[in-house]
């Protein structure tokens, strides 16, 4: 039995972890997939769908933590040209 | 005096940010918000019962615009509720991630899950501002 209040806390545990990578195309998608992915599951009444899906989720939370440390073993050499502020 | 009598009420702010919002008070702004735009005296008082500083409001409500999409002349008050706004549950998590980004604070779960208002979440960020430096 999955609570509201759960599936929020994965949101923004996975949020957090995307936050992580030291690549900003890497931070970008983690954020837009982990919004997109928990938005279109948002209307599931079927508890065991919901169960389902908050089980995925979580086993993605695990690959994104482990993703995360290999990335950051290797760090881009150079700034992102979508980091640099407008001059 | 009425601003004196209420840094004498157990406000946890140190005497020191009072003297910084006294001082910033002469320099002030007018914004948006109604309230604040009154004069000196009247809007340290304001600021001082609010526990949140109007640019940090300011800064909160040009962050839920720009996540709701909401256009320019929408009323957005401190007291506005995301729910109102036309956020969901998933958008609101979104908005504290932003406003985590913008200020470099780290909002606890528990804390997160209530903040509701604009008001709420600029306070709860004064006061993690506020304790950042000290920690």
């Amino acid at each position: 039995m999955v609570s509201r209040s759960e599936v929020l806390s994965l949101c923004r545990a996975m949020l957090r972890a995307g936050r992580q990578y030291p690549h900003y195309n890497l931070r970008e998608y983690t954020k837009r997939r982990t919004l997109d992915g928990f938005r279109m599951n948002k209307n599931l009444t079927d508890q065991s769908k919901v169960n389902e899906a908050y089980a995925e989720a979580k086993a993605q939370l695990v690959v994104l933590e482990r993703s995360v440390k290999f990335h950051s073993l290797y760090p881009p050499k150079t700034k992102n040209i979508m980091e640099v502020k407008l001059q | 005096m009425a601003s004196l009598s209420t840094t004498s009420l157990s406000f946890k702010a140190p005497s020191t940010r009072i003297s910084q919002v006294l001082r910033k008070g002469s320099s002030f702004q007018s914004v948006t918000f109604g309230r604040f735009t009154s004069s000196t005296s009247k809007s340290l008082r304001l600021q001082i019962s609010c526990a949140a500083k109007a640019e940090t409001v300011q800064k909160v409500s040009d962050i839920v615009k720009e996540q709701l999409a909401l256009t320019a002349d929408t009323p957005l008050t401190a007291e506005s509720k995301f729910t109102a706004l036309g956020a969901d549950s998933l958008d609101t998590v979104e908005i504290v991630m932003a406003l985590e980004e913008k200020f470099n604070i780290s909002v606890e779960e528990s804390d997160a899950q209530n903040i509701t208002t604009i008001q709420e979440a600029a306070d709860l960020i004064e006061d993690l501002v506020q304790k950042k430096p000290a920690a």
